[in-house]
């Protein structure tokens, strides 16, 4: 039987490396997708704004913003201030590409917070810089609900004492103000990521491509059922069973091959570091066979090749937009979270993830052992499905 | 050598082939003849142990045939009706492959590649892709390959269908040549004159059904006493076939490509009621053709339709 599915090995290899197309899926679109998305998105220390306030009001409330928290932001690099010189000015910096954001305290403001009424600040932002304008827009947001409580507690203390003039009131705000840290911004998520980003989307464009490059191995018995050499083979002297084989072995091939070759290539193009080399085998070995069971059930359902195709497309699409293969994704929460416990490219990324935080590659082991499991699962479905369909 | 017994094979709703029983001895070139549709290739496909059959057997000299045997399939030599080749790669890389798969070793399947590529003149050639090849060189190269390993049987799916007139040519001489060899081959067509050049015994299939079987000679003897009459006419050609249907001693008449083709005891004796018919008929006769009837009469007398697509 083996040597059967060797021969069919060895022909469908020779023919696959003929068209160019699987070379395209698994070799030059991942890394070149990876080259640019590793261009595109900023590091998390690249997110540092460009930015400058501009104080219409001139009150103490107002000024306490521009000298007390945003060199605080500075000192956590998160900001890098500039001098703006009124709203105009900073319209044109931004326009020239100089300025990511501007905060402005309109007139008004510092009389807001002390008559206790809710004021806000205004952000300006450039709309080229999205990352970075919502950074500026959570600045304002959490110096707005600082303000909100600075504002209450005037209140409450204006309506206790039955009035309180304009100096007191002030007074009292910038004791309230006082009595908490200074207005404080982390970057959360970035924090628990453990990939660098360039490790993140090689690995992550690897991971979405082996689906396609595995998809060429399972669309061959489709193929040749269309193209008549399925009748051939069938009246060859050799068991049905070696056929299947034969189309998977050359699935795995391509599949490994072209994993192996990003996994080498990724340090060198992109200086992305997937871990120990261990711990990138073994979820290799489970990314691909799991592709192979997946995309196996997939044209299991199909009647054409061109169908199988199409329907293998989409659920790969999907697949990997879901589970962050493009870009990192908050995978504890929600509808995203589900996602995560039984999507391939998850496990695969978790499994790095995990390996690079830890001592020993067997960190890794579990992601893998979750992959294995997938792909018997789903290789145990689609024998099932296509065991019907052969020899009818 | 090949016998099959009670086959049939459904397809949904449709009985594709409806209790097929043939034999085909050693040496002898069988033909299967029948239109478009009639079962020929899912008959072939049971045959040959692509498909199971919904009812009755296959065995190729005493071992039964069936989609997961696969010793007796190596005395048998398949060629697809469509072309079944891979065009990316070169006649001779798919030579090797189809050679491999059926177990040649090394020197054999250099030698017999050599030979077959001899055979269907196609030496010069071996090494281009077979998407380069005209369609008459890819119909050679896909009998070659069911060549290759020798068989003892040969089970031919229409090898000559979409042929120039010499491609076809060279085609029946070279399944001549080999039958003269002693090789078995079961011969599938929907050309008359093929199976009459061909074949020693030839059955006929119509519907799924095999309506007829036996040599050229003893199927034409079934309408022994009778001729044929063909009738070129100007004017509606259905209404003089049904009105030269009801003249005496006429068994059938039918259009066949424009042509009215009738069937009579007599031809001589019948000829003038026949004109005289379609003259009643409100059409004129532009020509009048009686011959001996051949296979082409033996289909239309048992099936009333015409064996042409
Ligand atoms: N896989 C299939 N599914 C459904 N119907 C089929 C299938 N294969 C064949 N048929 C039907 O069975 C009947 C016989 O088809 P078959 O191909 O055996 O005829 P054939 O004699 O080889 O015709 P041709 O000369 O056109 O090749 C046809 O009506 C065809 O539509
Ligand atoms: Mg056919």
């Amino acid at each position: 039987m083996l040597a059967g599915a060797l021969t069919i090995l060895a022909k469908d290899l020779r023919l696959r490396l003929r068209d160019r197309s699987v070379v395209m899926f698994a070799l030059v679109v991942p890394l070149g997708l990876s080259l640019l998305l590793a261009g595109i998105l900023p590091e998390t220390e690249d997110l540092t704004l460009t930015a400058g306030v501009v104080d219409e009001d001139g009150s103490p409330a107002a000024a306490s913003f521009a000298e007390e928290v945003l060199p605080e932001l500075q000192r956590q690099g998160l900001v890098d201030l500039v001098d703006l010189d009124g709203r105009e000015a900073a319209r044109e910096a931004m326009a020239s590409g100089d300025l990511d954001a501007a905060w402005i305290l309109p007139a008004g403001f510092g009389q807001a917070v002390t008559a206790g009424q809710g004021a806000s600040l205004e952000v300006l932002v450039n709309p080229d810089r999205g990352l970075r304008a919502q950074v500026a827009r959570a600045i304002a947001d959490r110096y707005g609900a600082e303000l909100d409580r600075i504002s209450l507690a005037v209140t409450t203390a204006a309506t206790a004492a039955g009035g309180l003039d304009e100096a007191g009131a002030q007074a009292l705000a910038a004791e309230v103000a006082a009595s908490e840290p200074a207005l404080r911004l982390v970057d959360e998520p970035a924090q628990d990521r453990q990939l660098d980003l360039p490790s993140h989307v090689s690995a992550g464009m690897a991971a979405f491509f082996v689906f396609f490059t595995v998809q060429f191995g399972v669309l061959g018995l489709l193929e040749e059922r269309q193209a008549g050499t399925l009748r051939r083979l069938l009246a060859a002297p050799l068991p049905v069973a070696s056929i299947h084989v034969g189309k998977a072995l050359s699935a795995l091939v391509l599949g490994l091959v072209s994993m192996t070759v990003l996994a080498l290539a990724a340090p060198v193009a992109l200086g992305a570091r997937w871990g120990p080399p261990g711990a990138v085998a073994a979820l290799i070995v489970g990314i691909v066979l799991a592709a192979l069971g997946l995309m196996a059930l997939v044209g299991s359902f199909a009647r054409t090749a061109e169908q199988a195709g199409n329907h293998q497309a989409i659920v790969a699409v999907v697949l990997g937009m879901v589970s962050g293969a493009f870009f990192p994704l908050p995978l504890d929460e929600g509808l995203l979270r589900v996602i995560s416990w039984v999507s391939p490219h998850a496990w695969f990324l978790r499994g790095l993830q995990d390996a690079s935080g830890a001592e020993a590659w067997t960190a890794a082991l579990p992601s893998a052992a979750a992959l294995v499991g997938f792909a018997v699962l789903t290789a145990v479905l689609a024998s099932l499905r296509i065991r019907r369909s052969v020899g009818t | 050598m090949l016998s099959a017994h009670g086959l049939r094979k459904c397809f949904g709703d449709l009985v594709a082939v409806d209790d097929v029983s043939l034999t085909v001895a050693r040496g002898e070139t069988y033909g299967l003849l029948g239109p478009n549709g009639a079962g020929k290739t899912t008959t072939i496909s049971m045959l040959c142990g692509l498909v199971t059959p919904d009812a009755g057997e296959v065995a190729l000299e005493g071992e039964r045939i069936h989609p997961r045997a696969t010793a007796p399939k190596r005395r048998l030599g398949y060629v697809p009706q469509e072309i079944a080749l891979y065009p990316d790669l070169t006649a001779r890389e798919n030579l090797r492959f189809f050679g491999r798969l059926q177990g040649l070793g090394r020197d054999r399947l250099r030698a017999r590649i050599q030979q077959v590529l001899e055979v269907t003149g196609l030496t010069d050639r071996a090494d281009d892709r077979v998407s380069q090849f005209s369609g008459g060189m890819q119909r050679r190269l896909n009998i070659g390959v069911g060549l290759l390993h020798e068989p003892e049987l040969l089970i031919l799916d229409e090898p000559t269908v979409g042929v120039d007139p010499q491609s076809r040519n060279a085609i029946l001489a070279s399944v001549d040549a080999l039958a003269a060899e002693g090789l078995a081959v079961l011969y599938t067509t929907h050309y008359m004159e093929e199976a009459e050049r061909l074949c020693d015994r030839i059955a006929i299939m119509e519907s799924g059904r095999i309506v007829a079987e036996g040599s050229r000679r003893d199927l034409v003897g079934t309408i022994d006493e009778q001729g044929r009459i063909r009738l070129e006419v100007a004017g509606a050609a259905d209404e003089v076939a049904t009105a030269v249907a009801e003249v005496g001693g006429v068994q059938s008449a039918v259009v066949d490509q424009g042509a009215v083709v009738c069937l009579v005891d007599r031809a001589a004796v019948r000829l003038p009621a026949i004109l005289m018919a379609v003259g009643d008929a409100g059409a004129q006769v532009t020509g009048v053709e009686v011959r001996e009837p051949d296979l082409e009469d033996v289909f239309l007398h048992l099936t009333g339709r015409a064996l042409r697509d």
